[in-house]
């Protein structure tokens, strides 16, 4: 009886010193002090800009937990830009005279940053931009600013890499002609912009007839009448820059008037959650810098997937959650390169930026042709196949060969 | 032989007559728009016959849509702002229900009208009953800041990623020769025809639908006489919001919806109800034809698809202009 007490009392003593040495050494770890400030401003009430917002409070809450940076805790500051510039503007003189951050993070759409840029330029803080594809947004920054990192492609940059795409893709597979392009095109100023920059950059490689439409967000929603003419051009390819609004449409009036161009190709900035379940879906081939299929070939994007799922209970949609949680971890990285959070130390330190991103790419800084710190130059060629988006390039992150010719809508 | 040909001139001349009569009848100011429809139906048809069917097809959303509205503002005098965001919520519930139970999006066309039936008596009771007598312009911030309400409401609870709910029958097609049209579309001109012709046996056929009209008509007569104006208003007001509820459902089979899809559909059918006379029923189904098929016939020029809208509004404000013209001459 005397043996068991001692036993007893023994193995409580040692859970009670388990207990407090696992205390202490979680104490140990958790950060401490003022937090390193990172103020996003981002649309709250469209999905993109509340999943990126979720995916930055992931990669902060993964880095506190992992101890911080410097030893002190990370927090996040998001603002609601409500799509408006004006109010976009004021939130980042918020974050920086009543936050007081000590990074700006964010954004999202070039008609915002556009009206934020000013304001960046008065507090000269370290930047770092997820968004904002116009050139016009470059050219607001201008050749001169050093703190400015944009990660998001220009749209020129975008341009020139879909050219680069498919002709590598018609390089390996020949029988893939891409010499006549139709573009249906959305008659607001992205659709419009993108269209008159395509046929600038592109004179000299294919042939591009276009006509716009009006798109379901602005009032729209029947594109027979440009999918009509596009039959009768029939191009090579058919391209349709819209929304994802547009995009169950075009797919269910291109199969009504028996529409079926060799390669279908759709450029909205995100498609509607059920699209790869229609079995219309099969073989739209699309642009974007992520898709989900992409955890196949890469350990950071298989990470950051399961993890957002874990957290939210709810899948990534858009390429501007990845994008969210990359950013986090480029400023942080950075800051613990530079053991400080000073500015002239900062900006050396991300220059020397090597992200292996869940996008797939390693995330390096360099000029373009106007700014100094341009990230990511590269899209992605995706499709549709059996209701997956699935890479076809860059052939180092493919996770699936093109599927072509567009198959018949009835053979489905 | 002579009381054959007796005959045979017998029976020919009232076929003569009877023709002479239609052909001037069918010349006669009231049947002028039909006429110059059906010459320019036919015409379009051996031209361009996509024009035609889209345009039919284009017009019977329009007016299966607008036909509530019409009703709302002969009746109970309210320019209703919100008609098309109505529609987008009774969208969204069927979405939701469809996505829930996994049926076909039209079986939710009963429970989304109840809902939506429900949905305008509440609206009714709690805000449009007050504002009887008020001004018009008070009127319109009413129903305008509901539209605010139910969009803010779909963008918190739905967000505003646009979904959709595809189903394999409303991409169905037809061939004639090398022409393919859709055929799904039609469902909007049978509703719009159903609709119109439901409304019509209402309000001409019963007692309940006789005393709207007449309060529609002469409200204080109506009171004096003993119509109970208030449930009139009542009744109409949900009935509408009610058929706007299952027009929502044939909407969602074929389009994208998102917390502003409203929006468009409340200013095209108060255009309509406006250039059809206010509260004119059948005359928003002619209006819808007109701009259909208008719509359809610049959209099939390529490159012109920008001047759909203005000439959607250029009709509307001549058709208006030469009304208000025809009223001051008279």
């Amino acid at each position: 009886m005397k043996g068991k007490s001692v036993i007893l009392i023994y193995v409580a003593c040692t859970l009670i010193l388990l207990v407090g040495f696992g205390g202490w050494a979680i104490a140990q770890r958790a950060p401490a002090g003022e937090p390193i400030k990172l103020g996003a401003v981002l649309p709250l009430a469209d999905i993109t800009g509340a999943q990126a917002a979720k995916a930055m409070r992931l990669a902060v809450k993964e880095i506190n937990l992992k101890g911080g940076v410097l030893g002190r805790p990370l927090e996040v500051i998001v603002m609601d830009d409500e799509m408006k510039p004006a109010t976009g503007a004021t939130a980042l003189d918020r974050l920086a005279t009543v936050d007081k951050v000590d990074v700006f993070i964010g954004g999202m759409a070039s008609g915002v940053h556009l009206g934020q840029i000013p304001t960046l330029k008065k507090h000269a803080k370290v930047t770092v931009w997820i968004g904002a594809a116009s050139h016009k947004c470059e050219e607001a920054v201008g050749p001169d600013i050093d703190w400015y990192f944009h990660i998001h492609p220009w749209d020129y940059l975008q341009g020139e890499s879909y050219r680069e795409g498919w002709t590598a893709i018609n390089k390996k597979y020949p029988h893939v002609k891409i010499d006549n392009w139709f573009v249906a095109y959305e008659e607001g100023a992205f659709g419009t912009a993108s269209y008159k920059m395509s046929l600038d950059l592109y004179k000299d490689w294919i042939k591009i007839k276009g006509e716009s439409f009006k798109s379901a967000l602005l009032g729209g929603g029947d594109y027979r009448a440009v999918l009509r003419h596009a039959k009768e051009a029939n191009p090579d390819v058919f391209l349709w820059l819209g929304y994802e609004a547009d995009a169950m449409g075009f797919a269910v009036q291109a199969k009504e008037i028996g529409y079926v161009p060799p390669l279908f190709i759709g450029s909205p900035p995100g498609w509607p959650p059920g699209f790869g379940k229609s079995p219309l879906s099969e073989a739209v081939t699309l642009y974007g810098m992520w898709a989900p299929a992409i955890k196949e070939v890469s350990d950071v994007s298989k990470h950051f997937w399961e993890a957002y799922i874990k957290e939210y209970k709810e899948e990534p949609i858009t390429y501007f959650c990845p994008l969210g949680y990359a950013n986090v971890y480029v400023v942080t990285e950075a800051i613990k390169r530079a053991g400080t959070i000073e500015k002239a130390a900062l900006i050396s330190a991300l220059k020397k930026t090597e992200y292996k991103s869940p996008m797939g790419e390693i995330i390096t800084f360099s000029p373009s042709k106007i700014i100094k710190n341009q990230g990511i130059r590269k899209q992605k060629i995706i499709q549709y196949q059996g209701g997956e988006q699935q890479v076809i390039w860059p052939f180092e992150f493919a996770t699936a060969t093109l599927k072509y010719p567009f198959p018949s809508w009835e053979r489905r | 032989m002579d009381n054959q040909r007796c005959g045979s001139f017998e029976y020919s001349t009232p076929l003569v007559y009877l023709g002479l009569k239609l052909i001037s009848k069918l010349f006669h100011k009231k049947y002028q728009i039909a006429v110059t429809l059906v010459i320019g139906g036919v015409l379009l048809a051996l031209w361009k016959p996509f024009v035609l069917i889209e345009g039919l097809q284009v017009a019977g959303l329009y007016a299966a849509i607008a036909l509530p509205m019409a009703l709302i503002l002969g009746i109970v005098g309210i320019i209703n702002l919100a008609h098309g965001d109505f529609m987008m919520l009774g969208a969204y519930l069927a979405y939701r229900f469809t996505v829930y139970t996994g049926a076909d999006p039209l079986v939710a066309i009963f429970p989304v009208s109840l809902g939506l039936f429900l949905i305008g008596m509440a609206t009714y009771r709690g805000t449009i009953k007050y504002m009887h007598g008020a001004p018009e312009l008070i009127q319109l911030l009413l129903t305008f800041g509901i539209a605010i309400i139910l969009q803010q409401l779909a963008n918190l609870l739905w967000t505003s990623h646009p979904v959709s709910i595809h189903v394999g029958y409303a991409s169905a097609s037809a061939t004639i020769g090398s022409f393919t049209f859709g055929t799904y579309g039609f469902v909007y001109v049978a509703a719009a025809i159903l609709v119109f012709i439901g409304l019509f046996l209402f309000l001409r056929r019963t007692r309940i639908g006789q005393a709207a009209l007449a309060t529609g008509q002469n409200p204080i007569g109506a009171k004096l006489v003993g119509i109970n104006i208030d449930r009139i208003y009542l009744l109409i007001f949900s009935i509408s919001i009610a058929l706007v509820g299952a027009m929502s459902v044939l909407f969602l089979t074929r389009h994208s919806i998102f917390p502003h899809v409203g929006g468009i559909f409340t200013l095209k059918s108060f255009c309509l109800a406006a250039m059809a006379g206010l509260g004119n029923l059948t005359g928003i189904l002619w209006a819808s034809l007109i701009l259909g098929l208008a719509e359809s016939f610049v959209k099939s020029f390529m490159g012109y698809a920008g001047w759909a809208d203005i000439i959607f509004f250029l009709l509307i404000i001549v058709v208006i202009m030469v009304g208000s013209y025809r009223r001051r001459v008279t």
